[in-house]
């Protein structure tokens, strides 16, 4: 449920204010989510956006719930058929759907939707298997029932059966065999469904019964829980829970929390940090994570000391250049290309805010006809003497078939480069470019 | 203009830029800008509002000044809290055996050490803590490796308007050149 809450973001996540933090949040939840997908082949990607959306219908929720808790409910029915015939087993199950199924059930249809299959599969456990007068009570009325299911699975939070469960699956040849993740994973819906049908109910208090209900299972429950309904109450909140044997003061918890932020950055920082990945130690990575730092660091210093190196070659060079190549018209596309594109690339790096950075002496950054003569006139670099012209911005008239055709290709470069990034200066600055160049021929 | 400074003014460009890419949402990118804007130099200066805009220039410097301002008592704050802390942990301790405790903070030791070494290496890092010091090293790689790529890039043309290749093996080079930028932003 965590990251079924996020993943709404993460679809619309293409925006470029998006820190990189964030996107790279949203692709591991891309991928874990195609995980599941391909654990669970009958979990359609429809059903998924019908529990992003949190507008399911019945049949959708309970599919969806199939999809979400799948291995819960693979279990349920074997529940329902192994109960008969094992009654060894009868005091482990009725316990475990008891505490299971409508948590995952209301975790996963956002507590709204109640009347589900996890309900009637709990309602069918109660039947099957010896349970006790409480769930057959709640079983007649759906009012109560609701109430009894919330005070279960809030016990079932504080008891933390957990461990049961698996020693019974284990026992049970039919179950999927979950691994470690998913059961965390499975946890912190529980959790996170729990907290969310607290706050639910708490604002709209339309039933008095469940609110009641709700609180005196809130009083009983362990300390954490109390401390969670409190978080709750904040918008954007962060879920804590301390583990047995940890903890539970709110100096700690925070460390906690603080900790486990640092290890997920870290994790970001891992994949992004080449060779980074084998090492475990904090002390380690951050090691590597330095040494790239500083050589990339390394990189900008002597790329920057090459180009200012060679800048002032290209000045005179240019030109020559220019003569050498104008007149035969078969390398006219190649020179375009080599004379251009490059730095129309770096254009599109370099300048995302409709202002342009002169990196080369060849290319100047121009908004207007005076900026570009202050510009002239105080740069660090030799320009040639076109640019003082301001003329030039102004007069740009395609004489020739050449010059045209010149012209359609930087607009075709620039739309390229108008798909992948949006800028919207883009044809600006080629206008300008081409024209200087015009000039300069 | 000696080949020193006119280095210096590259870089400064080049830092800037990806500074203003951010649009001023990260706190590295601030500190850049807020330094460049902090040199009373006249080249750094033209640099600074060629690249970010006049108006713009003004509203992120001030940004990054409160920033700055706001990290500083934060920061304060924050290491009287942890004082507070340190001693209750001690008080704590006092049953855990002296090796682990020993081992225990030569790790601690190791990690402070280095997450210096990297507040010194990001940009505006001796300001953050922790959490964000991480976030922002993520942020600021990301950009830094743009960076390199397109000045590499702007390197490689410059070797080829300079002559270095001939024929076929500029063109080569020149679309490999390409297809790497489109990649990188697609």
């Amino acid at each position: 449920m965590l990251h079924c809450l996020n993943a709404p973001g993460n679809l619309a996540g293409n925006c470029t204010d998006m820190t990189v933090l964030e996107r790279q949040r949203a692709r591991m939840k891309w991928q874990q989510e195609q995980i599941q997908q391909q654990q669970q082949s009958y979990f359609s990607g429809s059903e998924l956006s019908g529990v992003f959306s949190g507008q399911t219908q019945a049949g959708q929720v309970a599919q969806s719930f199939q999809g979400l808790v799948g291995c819960e409910s693979v279990l349920c029915e074997a529940v329902n058929r192994s109960v008969k015939p094992d009654p060894g087993l009868e005091n482990g199950w009725p316990e475990m759907g008891k505490c299971e199924m409508p948590i995952m059930g209301l975790g996963s249809c956002g507590g709204l939707v109640s009347d589900t299959q996890g309900f009637q599969m709990n309602g069918a456990i109660s039947r099957t298997a010896s349970c006790p007068p409480t769930v057959a009570a709640a079983a007649a009325d759906t009012k109560a029932r609701e109430a009894a299911l919330h005070e279960k699975m809030s016990s079932a939070a504080g008891r933390e059966s957990f461990k049961k469960r698996k020693a019974d699956k284990f026992q049970n040849t039919k179950v999927v065999i979950e691994d470690d993740t998913k059961e965390k994973r499975i946890k912190a819906n529980a959790e996170e469904g729990e907290s969310k049908i607290t706050t639910e109910q708490n604002s709209t208090k339309n039933n008095s019964n469940i609110n009641s209900n709700i609180r005196e299972s809130s009083g009983d429950t362990s300390k954490e829980n109390s401390k969670a309904s409190d978080q709750v109450q904040k918008p954007d909140y962060i879920h804590v829970r301390a583990r047995r044997g940890q903890a539970t003061d709110s100096h700690s918890l925070a460390e906690r929390v603080r900790r486990e932020k640092i290890s997920e950055r870290m994790k970001y920082l891992q994949d992004l940090v080449p060779g980074c990945n084998k090492i475990t130690s904090k002390a380690g990575m951050l090691d590597e994570i330095i040494n790239y730092v500083q050589s990339l660091q390394r990189q900008v210093e002597f790329l920057s000391m090459k180009l200012a190196a060679v800048n002032p070659r290209l000045d005179f060079n240019i030109d020559d250049l220019f003569a050498k190549e104008m007149f035969p018209a078969s390398t006219a596309s190649s020179f375009q290309q080599i004379g251009i594109s490059p730095e129309n690339s770096a254009y599109l790096q370099f300048n995302p805010v409709q202002q342009v950075v002169s990196c080369c002496g060849l290319e100047i950054g121009i908004n207007s006809p005076d900026m570009g003569l202050r510009r002239t006139i105080s740069a660090p670099v030799s320009i040639p003497e076109i640019f003082l012209d301001t003329s030039c911005f102004t007069q740009v008239q395609p004489p020739t078939a050449w010059d045209t055709d010149l012209q359609s290709l930087l607009n075709v470069e620039f739309h390229q480069g108008r798909l992948t990034t949006p800028y919207p200066s883009q044809p600006f600055a080629g206008n300008i470019e081409a024209s200087n160049l015009k000039m300069e021929m | 203009m000696g080949i020193m400074d006119k280095k210096k003014a590259i870089k400064l460009s080049a830092d800037l830029a990806i500074a203003s890419a951010r649009k001023g949402t990260t706190y590295w990118s601030r500190a850049i800008i807020a330094k460049a804007t902090a040199e009373n130099n006249d080249c750094s200066r033209i640099i600074v509002e060629n690249i970010l805009g006049p108006e713009r220039a003004e509203r992120l410097e001030k940004a990054s000044k409160l920033s700055a301002v706001r990290y500083n008592n934060r920061l304060l704050r924050s290491r009287k809290i942890l004082k507070k802390c340190h001693n209750v942990r001690r008080a704590l301790r006092k049953n855990v055996p002296r090796r682990v405790v020993a081992a225990n903070s030569i790790a601690k030791r190791m990690v402070e050490k280095r997450t210096q070494v990297l507040k010194g290496l990001v940009p505006g890092g001796e300001f953050m803590d922790e959490v964000s010091l991480i976030e922002e090293t993520l942020d600021y790689l990301v950009s830094l490796r743009a960076q390199v790529d397109v000045m590499r890039c702007l390197a490689c043309a410059t070797d080829l308007v300079n002559g270095k290749y001939e024929g076929k093996k500029k063109l080569a080079i020149v679309k490999r050149r390409v297809c790497g930028l489109l990649l990188l932003f697609g």
